[in-house]
C-alpha cells in the first residue's frame, strides 16, 4: 500500500472543460467524472432540475502522488473563486501500485 | 372579457398543460413523483430536433420570400432590443452582473412555450407558417451576446478580473447543444424537404404531443420546485417576470400588425418575443457571467415567466391579436 493523494471535485458541468484542462496540464491524467450530481451547496441552492436547465453538477475524483497535490490546488483554485465549486483534497492509500505511484 | 375567459380555459384543457399542472400539484401534495434527471434532457433534445426538422420542411415549401425575410429581421431586432431596455428596468433593483443575466434570459426564447403556443393555435384551427421556426432558432443567441456587451460596458475593469474571449461567447452563444441541435435539424429538414418528413414522420409526428405532453409533467415538477426560490427573489423580480412578458408580447404584436403578419404567425412571434430561456441562455450565462446569481435568472424564467405564458400569457396574446386584427 502507498499513500496518495484523492481529490474530489463538484462543479456545474459548465465548468468541466476548464477544471479537466488544468488537472491534465498538471499530470492529472487519470479521472473519473460523474453527471447529473444533486447537492447543496453554501448558497443553499439544490440543482435537480439540471435536465432543464442544462446545468447539472458535476463530480470529478482523481488521485495523484502527493507532489502534484499543491499544483492541483494552484490551478485549481482560480477556477472555484471565479465560477463556484467545491475541491476537496485527501489522504488515502493506494493498494496496487498502477498509476500514482508508477509517477513517483 | 368573456372571449379572454373561453380562450383560457380551451388553453388550459389542452393535455400538454394539464399534465404541466399534474407535476405542479405532485410537488405541492409532496408525492414522490420523479422523472429520472436523463430523460427530460433526451426529450427536451428531442422536441428541438423535431421542431426545427419540421420548421425546415416547411421553410422548403414555402421558400425564402419577402415575408420571410421580414419576419426574420423583425425576431432579430426583438432579440437584440429586449435584453436592452430590459436591462435598464433591471438596473434599477440589481446590481450590472445579474441585471445583464436576466436581461440576456428575457432576450432568448423558450422553444416549449413556442411548442405549447402552436398547440394552442392548431387547438383553434389557426394556421400558421413553419418558418416561425426559423425566427426562434434565430432569437436563441443574439440575447446572449448583448447582454455579455452591456455588462462589459457597465462594469469597469477594476471591478471585474473578467478576460472577455469573444471565441468563447461565440462558441457559448451559437454553438451551445440546444441551439446546434435546433438550426442543424432545421438545415437538415430544409435540404430532405417533403422526402425526409415522409420518412421521419412517425417519429417526429405521431410521437410529438406524447414526448411534449410528458415534458412538461417534467416542466411542472420543476417550476414547482423553483417557486421556493421566489421568497428571495422578491417583489420587484416577480412583477418584473409577470409584467416583462406582457411588454414584449405588446411591442411584438404591433411589430408583427405593422408587418402585416398573418394572425397565427403574430401569436407565435409574440410568443417568442414574451418568453425567457431556460436551456440555452442559463448554460452560457454561467460561464460567462460567473457573478450573477443563476438562481434569479432560472428561477424567474422557469418559477413565474413560463407557467405564466402557458396558462395566461398565450392566450392574452391571441386575445389581442383578435382586437388588433379584427
Amino acid at each position: 500500500m502507498h499513500p496518495v493523494k484523492r481529490i474530489e471535485i463538484i462543479s456545474d458541468s459548465v465548468e468541466l472543460g476548464k477544471i479537466v484542462e488544468a488537472l491534465e496540464k498538471i499530470g492529472v491524467t487519470s479521472y473519473s467524472i460523474i453527471h447529473n450530481v444533486s447537492s447543496k451547496g453554501i448558497k443553499g441552492t439544490v440543482f435537480d432540475d439540471s435536465a432543464v436547465t442544462m446545468l447539472d453538477n458535476v463530480y470529478v475524483i482523481a488521485f495523484c502522488s502527493p507532489d502534484k497535490a499543491k499544483p492541483v490546488v494552484e490551478e485549481i483554485r482560480p477556477i472555484l473563486n471565479k465560477f463556484g465549486g467545491s475541491c476537496w483534497i485527501s489522504e488515502v492509500m493506494e493498494i496496487r501500485s498502477v498509476r500514482c505511484i508508477a509517477s513517483m | 372579457m368573456n372571449m379572454d375567459v373561453s380562450l383560457i380555459l380551451s388553453n388550459i384543457l389542452n393535455p400538454p398543460v394539464l399534465f404541466f399542472f399534474l407535476g405542479m400539484t405532485a410537488i405541492f401534495v409532496k408525492s414522490d413523483l420523479e422523472v429520472p434527471p436523463p430523460i427530460p434532457k433526451l426529450f427536451s433534445l428531442y422536441l428541438l430536433f423535431a421542431i426545427g426538422f419540421k420548421g425546415g420542411v416547411e421553410l422548403a415549401k414555402s421558400g425564402v420570400n419577402q415575408e420571410v425575410l421580414l419576419t426574420l429581421a423583425a425576431a432579430i431586432l426583438m432579440a437584440c432590443a429586449v435584453p436592452v431596455y430590459t436591462f435598464f428596468i433591471l438596473k434599477l433593483q440589481l446590481d450590472p452582473y445579474n441585471a445583464a443575466a436576466i436581461a440576456a434570459t428575457y432576450g432568448s426564447i423558450s422553444a416549449v412555450t413556442f411548442i405549447t403556443a402552436s398547440s394552442f393555435l392548431e387547438q383553434l384551427n389557426v394556421n400558421f407558417d413553419g418558418y416561425m421556426v426559423a425566427a426562434l432558432a434565430l432569437m436563441e443567441s443574439p440575447a446572449i451576446i448583448v447582454g455579455l456587451i452591456l455588462v462589459n460596458l457597465s462594469t469597469s475593469e477594476e471591478e471585474s478580473d473578467r478576460e472577455f474571449s469573444w471565441p468563447e461567447v461565440l462558441q457559448e452563444a451559437f454553438l451551445n447543444g440546444a441551439v446546434f441541435l435546433l438550426v442543424g435539424s432545421l438545415l437538415v429538414g430544409v435540404l430532405t424537404g417533403e422526402r425526409g418528413w415522409q420518412v421521419l414522420s412517425p417519429f417526429t409526428q405521431d410521437m410529438f404531443y406524447g414526448v411534449l405532453t410528458f415534458f412538461l409533467l417534467d416542466m411542472g415538477l420543476v417550476a414547482a420546485k423553483r417557486i421556493k426560490d421566489l421568497k428571495k427573489i422578491g417583489v420587484f423580480l416577480i412583477s418584473f417576470a409577470i409584467l416583462t412578458p406582457i411588454l414584449n408580447a405588446g411591442i411584438g404584436l404591433l411589430i408583427a400588425r405593422l408587418i402585416d403578419m398573418p394572425e397565427g404567425d403574430a401569436l407565435l412571434f409574440s410568443v417568442l418575443c414574451a418568453s425567457a430561456s431556460y436551456i440555452a441562455v442559463p448554460a452560457a450565462m454561467r460561464l460567462t457571467v460567473p457573478e450573477a446569481n443563476p438562481s434569479l435568472y432560472i428561477s424567474t424564467a422557469l418559477a413565474v415567466t413560463f407557467p405564466f405564458n402557458i396558462i395566461v400569457g398565450i392566450p392574452l396574446y391571441q386575445y389581442g391579436i383578435n382586437l388588433l386584427w379584427s
